[in-house]
């Protein structure tokens, strides 16, 4: 007796989820094509020959338009290895450092009580509210002055620095959340502060370092402004920049720039994949736990 | 031995002090409980004892060692945490081994230790969970056991039972006392609630804003609070207070008419004064036979005992001890009597007027 008008209820509530789940599944159905198109475009055309890219753009390489000739230029063009390897050694190496220094940031903040605390966190994260490309030419003149023009070590720098804000601003909020019982507990265990951040803290906020290591590697392998500016010459070239060769002044050579633009796609799509589990998680971590 | 001597202890933030010189001497062994309304100072008087927080001023002294700048790994202190505070990423083992291990311990003997705290706690079957694998109570043994494992002089807790629930509690609690007869090691123990004061401690440090109020055994405090505070604090339902004047040495009115000797030590004057009496002292008897009289306004049966919230005419209700058989019903008048010797004065300040006689429990 008691049962039926609860199985109605439940039956309706069921449907309306059902509506629902069809609306937002829709939706992000409709807004994957969006994202996935361009990429699926490029690395479809990467697979055909020249003619093939012009003739039919869309369509899926077939036995006439089939090539691999623009994996074996850029290949065998031996500086894109180098522009690859440029790119990553920038980009793993900037985002240690601002995991290493941003997470030591937000630990200092959110952990020890010093004058100037409240100014100090405003400080390090007002340049999320300043686009680095601002002070563009100021650190062109600053790299010039210090000799760094041209290497590998001032895109570091700046990509440090462009991602440091973003990092202790989340990094902070959530280590202010983590229980100051477990800290004490490890400084009456006998760690030093050193150890605590390593060995307690660290652990403790790995999601969160991965949702940070996601934000902030994909505009650093994507730039193209910092090398353009700061590291143009053939040593120093990052993947961005050396797709460039392929563009000429009057013949583009398109099989040879989607064939490096679907390689370069390629780390980035690792480093998700090492880091999706943990970013999860991170991305929802503050929400849902109290 | 390792007494702990407190010397002046004192500790601000900023300009704002928040212990005000606390002096107290824990022998080695002992069993005292701190207790306090939220804020009171003693969770951050356990910290600054432990070496979480600087001292502003005074002492801290264990054995016969000044330890104010000592590491908190250094003191021979092992805290257990109200949250806690166990390492997520390491399991039981993991967490009951993590400090011998940093201190470079022999493997050998970490294993011994770890396994003889386990046992203690009934651990042994959960050395490879990880905590967030554990219920509460399961996860505070852990906190415990990773205590015991330190083998240290002096045991700190901090609030540890409030996080798990009554049944829990109850239980906990009485492993506590246990642990405490097994090891014999000093333990001060942090809480705001004084069920817990009374069970677990060999005497009680009563604080209130940063101030020590009266330091006992809980039959002392129970007994023979020295001030209202104190008397208020220490009994559940709490002891009734009632505004009265002083007529003699030791002779009160209340409420107009009703005429109160008190067997305190006299003293001089006149004047304003309370009237305590616990809930559990007053005697219920016909309405005309009371000292005092009033309307029931609550009846909260608990099953075996009953309160009866009385109506004197006072902003707060009178509260009444009865058998859980009472038939009294709410609107019905009832008659109060008290017994003198159970009955406290306090003068305008909150001191208490000395009992003429000790309680006979208490020494």
């Amino acid at each position: 007796m008691t049962d039926t008008p609860d199985t109605s209820r439940s039956r309706r509530g069921r449907s309306k989820s059902w509506g629902t789940a069809a609306t937002v599944h829709a939706v992000l159905l409709g807004y994957t094509i969006i994202a996935l198109f361009p990429v699926i475009v490029v690395i479809l055309n990467s697979f055909k020959n020249r003619r093939g890219i012009f003739t039919e753009p869309l369509a899926l390489p077939g036995p006439e338009t089939f090539s691999l000739e623009g994996y074996s230029t850029v290949l065998s063009e031996g500086s894109f290895l180098l522009y690859y390897g440029n790119s990553l050694i920038v980009t793993v190496v900037s985002l240690f450092l601002i995991l290493l220094l941003g997470a030591m940031a937000a630990h200092a903040l959110s952990e020890y009580r010093f004058r100037l605390n409240g100014i100090l966190s405003v400080y390090m994260i007002l340049g999320i509210m300043v686009p680095i490309r601002l002070g563009t030419v100021a650190i062109l003149q600053l790299m010039v002055q210090l000799d760094l023009v041209n290497t590998l070590v001032s895109l570091i720098f700046v990509y440090t620095a462009q991602g440091l804000p973003i990092a202790v601003f989340i990094l902070t909020e959530f280590m202010r959340t983590l229980s100051r019982d477990i800290k004490d507990c490890a400084r009456v265990d006998g760690l030093s502060e050193y150890r605590i951040f390593f060995e307690v803290v660290l652990p403790l906020v790995r999601p969160v370092l991965a949702t940070v290591a996601v934000f902030s590697m994909i505009p650093i392998w994507n730039d193209l402004w910092f090398p353009l500016i700061l590291a143009s010459s053939d040593a120093t070239k990052t993947v961005t920049l050396g797709v460039q060769q392929f563009i000429g002044q009057y013949t583009v050579n398109w099989s040879a720039v989607l064939a490096s633009l679907s390689i370069a796609i390629l780390p980035v799509l690792v480093l998700y994949a090492i880091f999706s589990r943990q970013l999860i998680s991170g991305i929802t971590s503050g929400a849902v736990k109290g | 031995m390792s007494d702990l001597v407190l010397k002046d202890v004192r500790k601000a933030f900023g300009k704002t002090e928040v212990i005000h010189g606390i002096d107290l001497h824990v022998t080695d062994g002992e069993f005292v409980v701190f207790v306090g309304p939220s804020g009171c100072g003693k969770s951050t008087l356990l910290r600054m004892i432990a070496g979480l927080e600087e001292i502003s001023g005074g002492d801290v002294v264990i054995g016969d060692e000044t330890v104010n700048d000592i590491a908190p790994s250094d003191r021979g202190i092992a805290m257990v945490f109200q949250s806690y505070a166990l390492y997520p990423h390491k399991d039981v083992y993991g967490n009951m081994a993590f400090a011998l291990r940093h201190a470079g311990e022999d493997k050998k003997l970490i294993n011994e230790r770890v396994r003889k705290a386990a046992d203690i706690l009934g651990l042994e079957h959960l050395l490879k969970r990880r905590p967030k694998e554990l219920s509460g109570g399961q996860r505070q043994r852990v906190a415990i056991g990773r205590a015991i494992v330190r083998d240290p002089e002096i045991f700190l807790f901090d609030e540890p039972l409030s996080n798990l629930d009554a049944a829990l509690r109850v239980q906990m609690r009485v492993e506590l006392l246990r642990l405490h007869q097994r090891l014999e090691t000093t333990m001060i123990y942090v809480t705001h609630d004084q069920v817990e004061a009374m069970t677990l401690a060999d005497r009680i440090v009563v604080l209130r804003d940063g101030r020590i109020e009266q330091v006992g055994t809980p039959l002392e405090l129970y007994h023979h609070p020295r001030n209202a505070f104190v008397a208020g604090f220490i009994g559940s339902p709490k002891m009734n207070f009632l505004a009265a004047e002083r007529q003699g040495a030791t002779t009160v009115t209340t409420h107009g008419s009703a005429q109160i000797e008190v067997p305190v030590e006299a003293r001089d004057g006149t004047g304003p004064v309370t009237l305590g009496i616990r809930p559990e002292h007053v005697e219920m008897v016909a309405p005309e036979e009371g000292t005092l009289s009033g309307e029931v306004l609550v009846a909260e049966r608990l099953g075996g005992e009953t309160y009866l919230h009385v109506d004197l005419g006072n902003e707060e209700p009178f509260v009444v001890k009865a058998d859980g058989g009472v038939m009294q019903k709410t609107g019905e008048r009832i008659g109060l009597r008290f017994p003198p010797q159970a009955l406290h004065l306090f003068d305008e300040d909150g001191t208490a007027f000395e009992h003429r006689e000790r309680h006979a429990l208490i020494a």
